[in-house]
């Protein structure tokens, strides 16, 4: 008889306790969330982990200023971690978990093009859908493919190719030897880029370079019977650095009887010293900008804050976009906060309509998106290798 | 006519490097008919030490060595250090395979070189190693009338070449060369005839680790960066190389590799480099094709 007495009491002092629970969250602390979770998403290790690897430690601070700021009123912001090796089919296993679980609110990344075109269609169907916040992805088929969830911070394929021609053009270039590295990136752009020289009557000569290629001694030598006064080389990988070696050797010297220009990954400071200093003079343009060449106290405090982190020596291994995916992240957690608390939950669905109407601040100032998903004003920066460094020149518009 | 002359000694350059390593395939595949997946990579872990050597004597103010010496040392420790490593392939990987089924020793042939890619990625470095040629070797060009190389690109060719006919001699005119030729011929034969058929297959690896070595050297002083998936692609050229000259072949693999760079570089500046391998994978079809046995290769009958 004891026994279902005690029983008893426990099950009515637990019902009391839960009301007492729910009514203290509708009272005292209205907008505190239980749980609020973000996955980085992007090809963290691997080949590609070039351009990954930095832009995670970026998220990764990123998670760490907004909690030591407050989080979520009050709620740390936890971070998921998915690893997608630039693969789709991985990306989707990782996706699986965040689509079922309410507490996910949104993705910075996935950061590839083609990452993205394999699973939005999924993060769209999902109920409510994942909104993601890519630092990289370039392709114009990821905002213009009418998804709600896409947003991108950084700027556009068919902003950079233009812009890139337009570049040269403006610096005098009479004949352009245009190269792609057989990527479906670097493809893309080098055609958009040639379009547009040929629109404005400059001569080019189409040619490709083999991904992860050595010898460009073929390439030198067409370059060299071309007559051509501008290389322009689009491409994501580390090839440039044999063929400026290559062309040095042959006396095809950078910024004295040749102009080059380069693309995104060839805005990486590492060639000048593996070619001896014949990459200095160069130009590149990227998609996304590099706050260490960005004047302006936000910036620079954060470059400083990585350094402290990761080490002084850290920023020469930070890739590409370890500002912007800085920035990814700031647009994402400032829309969950500025999202609605209900009964201790944030509805991935008014992440959603905040992420595509608010005005965020950033490291590169303020930020909104346009119906598509993509940053009004979004730039394309010119750098230059200069010294030891690769200096931002100007901010280029498509 | 000039631009033509160009491409060719471009490809030529390119081929001799290939060639050094499709005699590495060739080699072993004549003595064991065994096709080492993991040369590709000796070539790799060769190139790597050559690239430590520069970077410990280069950079190094206190005793200021001159640049040919350091090439010497790193030939010396490339040649013997991938020697080594092939002998020590053969005994861990091949050789308790040698009686099994024949597509065992090919399975941890691939095994053997994941393994090196990946220790090299993990143990030495993920990226690209810069090697210091510059202050090892003149950069200079040379130009005789209409043409015109680097002078590293002609210490490849030279270099090569040199080896060729040195292994060429060595098989055809030396009583170790006939032993080897002999275990190629008939293995179980040669045993009688008191040839001590385990040292020829050591010396065998040897042979075919240290020319990847010496070419793992000169890549470096050409090309100046190593990295550690480098011999991946090398090394399906090479083969295609050694299996377009007849594999098994020594002077089919020189005339191979010769032939395949010269195709690549005149495919790609006369025609499209955009289609530049596929014509070089083109050419392996059309003559597996019309010759199966390869260009100097023997039509070989199923033994009983």
């Amino acid at each position: 008889m004891a026994q279902p007495r005690i029983l008893i009491l426990i099950a009515m002092a637990g019902v009391g306790l839960a009301a007492c629970g729910g009514g203290s969250t509708g009272t005292a602390t209205v907008s505190k969330p239980d749980k609020v979770q973000i996955a980085a998403e992007g090809p963290f290790t691997g080949p590609q982990a070039v351009i990954g690897a930095g832009a995670l430690q970026a998220i990764q601070l990123a998670v760490k200023d907004f909690n030591a700021a407050g989080g979520v009123n009050g709620t740390q912001v936890q971070l998921l971690i998915w690893d997608d090796q630039h693969t789709a089919q991985v990306a989707q296993n990782f996706q699986a978990v965040g689509i079922s679980d309410p507490t996910v609110l949104g993705i910075v990344g996935p950061m590839n093009s083609g990452v993205v075109l394999g699973t939005a269609p999924g993060l769209q169907q999902a109920s409510p859908p994942l909104p993601f916040v890519s630092e990289s992805a370039s392709n114009v088929a990821v905002t213009d493919s009418s998804w709600s969830v896409a947003h991108r911070v950084n700027a556009r394929d068919d902003a950079q190719g233009p812009a890139d021609a337009k570049f040269m053009i403006d610096k005098g270039a009479k004949k352009v030897f245009v190269m792609d590295a057989k990527s479906d990136y670097s493809i893309g752009l080098a055609d958009q880029t040639e379009k547009y020289l040929k629109a404005h009557n400059i001569t080019t000569q189409r040619e490709s370079a083999q991904q992860n290629q050595k010898d460009f001694s073929t390439l030198v030598t067409k370059i060299k019977a071309s007559g051509a006064d501008w290389v322009y080389f689009a491409d994501e990988g580390p090839e440039a650095v044999f063929l400026v070696n290559q062309m040095s050797q042959s006396n095809l010297k950078i910024g004295q009887n040749i102009q080059f220009l380069g693309t995104d990954g060839e805005e990486d400071s590492s060639i000048i010293g593996n070619t001896q200093g014949a990459y200095d003079g160069a130009y590149a343009t990227n998609i996304a900008a590099d706050p260490a060449g960005v004047s302006g106290s936000a910036t620079q405090n954060y470059v400083k804050e990585f350094k402290a982190a990761y080490g002084p020596d850290s920023l020469s291994k930070a890739g590409p976009f370890y500002g912007s995916a800085y920035e990814a992240a700031q647009v994402l957690l400032q829309a969950i906060k500025n999202s609605p608390v209900n009964n201790g939950k944030i509805s991935r669905a008014d992440v959603l309509s905040h992420l595509g109407s608010d005005t965020f601040t950033t490291i590169f100032g303020s930020v909104k998106f346009n119906s598509k998903g993509d940053v009004q004003g979004g730039g394309i920066y010119v750098f230059q290798a200069q010294g030891s460094s690769m200096v931002v020149l100007k901010q280029v518009s498509g | 006519m000039d631009y033509f002359l160009n491409q060719l000694i471009n490809g030529l350059e390119l081929g001799s490097l290939y060639a050094l390593v499709a005699l590495g395939y060739t080699l072993i595949y004549g003595i064991l008919e065994l096709l080492n997946f993991a040369h590709g990579d000796v070539f790799m872990v060769g190139a790597f030490l050559a690239a430590g050597v520069a970077a410990l004597f280069v950079h190094n103010e206190i005793a200021a060595i001159p640049g040919g010496l350091v090439v010497v040392l790193m030939l010396l420790v490339a040649i013997g250090g991938a020697g080594v490593l092939g002998v020590g392939i053969e005994r861990v990987a091949y050789r308790p395979l040698r009686n099994a089924n024949r597509l065992a020793p090919l399975i941890t042939a691939i095994g053997v070189s994941l393994f090196l890619e990946n220790a090299v990625f993990v143990w030495v470095s993920p990226a690209s190693v810069l090697v210091p040629t510059h202050a090892l070797v003149s950069q200079g060009v040379l130009r005789a009338g209409v043409v015109e190389t680097p002078l590293t690109g002609l210490m490849l060719f030279g270099g090569s070449l040199g080896l060729m006919i040195a292994l060429d001699l060595f098989v055809f005119r030396t009583r170790f060369g006939s032993a080897m030729r002999a275990t190629a011929q008939d293995r179980e034969a040669a045993t009688f005839m008191g040839i001590d058929v385990d040292r020829v297959i050591m010396v065998t690896f040897f042979l075919a680790s240290a020319l990847a070595g010496f070419g793992g050297v000169l890549y470096g002083l050409r090309y100046a960066s190593v990295d550690f998936f480098m011999g991946y692609g090398l090394g399906i050229k090479a083969f295609t190389a050694a299996v377009i000259g007849g594999i098994g072949n020594i002077r089919g693999a020189m005339v191979g590799g010769l032939l395949l760079g010269v195709l690549e570089s005149l495919s790609g500046g006369f025609i499209s480099t955009q289609f530049q391998d596929t014509f070089v994978f083109l050419a392996l079809i059309v003559v597996l094709l019309v010759r199966p046995q390869g260009l100097f290769g023997q039509p070989v009958t199923d033994r009983a």
